[in-house]
């Protein structure tokens, strides 16, 4: 099962230095944060989708083309429960219909999917040791940067794990699916526990190897890779302090907003 | 709340960490039950390992479900609620082994007596709460997704998993850690919890905190009280104001509770 979505295609952007594209990730949540209104969304969609087109990314894109259109759905159809305001066009005891209602439920629906899509584009185009080395320029301890990368590259060691575990008790005429909510959920004891002991036996061995090559010894440890900052990455950080900018306009003109109606 | 900080300086503690979070996010991704809001959230077994690593790793499993719960949202899209997931995660692992450490008695919390359960059942629910409670609070906040969809469905996710699956795991991996002398008391024994009373009064301003939070979270959100004190406009839908305004100091009662604990 493939989990890393790191798609190595040598454009540009996968060549910004690793704070630019953490910094790129909180733009994103940033220009998306303040406005409301789907037209205003529209921009930052587009930009997203030129990116998506640089970088080559489609392919994580279509991989999560079901769960953007049920995300886009469930959120709109959520808001009509709980936004109740402007002239309703159905008014039931629970639901709320109005304009205003189904316009701000798109807004969120589509705020929600470009979130995803700014998440996507990120870890097309970014390195897990990249991540970390972003996080450590802005100021997380390089402990904390250790733990996340060490956590990312054990996951899918675990998932194979875990994926044999299910496999050889399916074997065994196992079911997973059998019974009510519970008892499916209860059938997991059997992948979970094996898969921990397995963890833990690693845990040990790591710590002393880690030990042994003066991990924690330094505040500042030097790195392997150096990530010198380029005109482009200077470029990008121009483009995207742009786009933040242009976005906290749209929400202070009122441009962004929607009104109940 | 020292330990939490004081864990990054133990390498084993730091190595426990991304084995808390690697686990964590290895079940969280390719085993969702039923999902109970399309593309929101799904019953997952994966909400039984914070509970289950807490009382095992105390401090590293806390820092270990807040950075498992964030790969698991990278690979399910990221948004800017997630700092409030990963701080509502943090405090998911944190929880239990602190509550255990005044009402256990210094036993294992492999529930063997019905009041062995009940302790369990106490820590856990406490743990739950304060997690949905971020996670809706922070959600309401950014207007992204109302207090009372994410609150109750967390606490229903968390429960269920901890009921089910957490005690038979905790049953077959807490001995076998204690023997392996891999616990948290055993691998930082310079952890000591505050004096008791502190720790009671912690957990009384924890239940008060989280308890009230969660109840007008529910009751602000869904529009069935709008308190007449404050204006119109801080009344209005998605309830973000009044949920900033009357909510947070409840939040922060509850964070006050688990410092001095």
């Amino acid at each position: 099962m493939a989990i890393q979505l790191y798609l190595d295609r040598g454009t540009f952007v996968h060549r910004l230095h690793p704070t630019v594209k953490v910094i790129a990730l909180f733009v994103m949540f940033w220009s998306v944060y303040w406005v409301d209104n789907p037209i205003a969304l529209l921009p930052i969609g587009i930009f997203m989708l030129w990116v998506a087109q640089l970088t080559g990314s489609w392919r994580n894109f279509y991989r999560y083309r079901w769960y953007f259109i049920i995300l886009v759905f469930t959120t709109t159809i959520v808001w009509l429960f709980f936004y109740r305001q402007g002239t309703p066009l159905i008014n039931l005891p629970f639901v709320h219909v109005s304009r205003g209602s189904l316009v701000y439920g798109l807004g969120r629906g589509i705020k929600l999917a470009e979130l995803l899509g700014a998440s996507v584009l990120f870890l097309s185009t970014t390195r897990v040791e990249e991540f970390t080395v972003g996080l450590a320029k802005l100021g997380v301890s390089y402990r904390v940067g250790f733990a996340i990368s060490l956590a990312f590259r054990l996951v899918p060691l675990f998932i194979d794990s875990a994926m044999t575990i299910v496999d050889a008790q399916k074997l065994r005429g196992y079911d997973f699916e059998k019974g009510g909510l519970f008892e499916r959920m209860r059938r997991y004891v059997t992948v979970v526990i094996p898969v921990f002991m397995s963890a833990l036996r690693r845990a040990n061995n790591m710590a002393m190897a880690l030990e042994a090559r003066g991990f924690g010894l330094r505040n500042n440890p030097t790195t392997l890779i150096e990530y010198p900052v380029m005109p482009a990455d200077v470029v990008a950080g121009l483009t995207l302090f742009a786009i933040a900018t242009g976005y906290f306009l749209i929400y202070y003109t009122g441009y962004g907003a929607i009104t109940p109606g | 709340m020292n330990g939490l900080r004081l864990m990054w300086r133990n390498t084993r503690m730091v190595v426990l960490c991304a084995i808390s979070a690697a686990l964590y996010a290895a079940v969280l991704v390719p085993f969702k039950v039923v999902p109970l809001i399309p593309g929101v959230t799904e019953l997952r077994p994966a909400n039984a390992i914070p509970v289950v690593c807490s009382f095992l790793f105390g401090p590293a499993a806390a820092w270990g479900s807040a950075i498992g719960n964030m790969i698991g949202d990278f690979f399910g899209g990221a948004s800017p609620g997630d700092i409030f997931g990963f701080f509502a995660n943090l405090v998911y692992g944190l929880v239990p082994f602190k509550v255990w450490e005044t009402i256990g008695g210094g036993e294992s919390p492999v529930p063997r007596s019905p009041l062995g359960l009940a302790k369990y059942v106490f820590a856990c629910l406490l743990a739950s709460v304060l997690c949905a409670d971020l996670v809706g609070w922070g959600d309401n906040l950014l207007a992204i997704r109302p207090f009372a969809m994410l609150g109750n469905v967390i606490i229903l996710n968390n429960m269920a998993s901890a009921m089910v699956l957490s005690p038979f795991i905790l049953a077959a991996v807490y001995p076998r850690v204690r023997k392996g002398r891999m616990l948290y008391q055993d691998v930082m024994p310079e952890l000591t919890p505050p004096p008791a009373a502190l720790r009671v009064a912690g957990i009384a301003l924890l239940m008060i905190g989280e308890g009230g939070a969660w109840a007008l979270g529910n009751l602000l959100s869904t529009g069935y009280w709008v308190p007449a004190f404050l204006p119109a406009w801080m009344n209005a839908a998605p309830h973000d104001k009044s949920i900033a305004i009357l909510v947070s100091p409840l939040i922060l009662l509850a964070f006050a509770g688990l410092a001095l604990m």
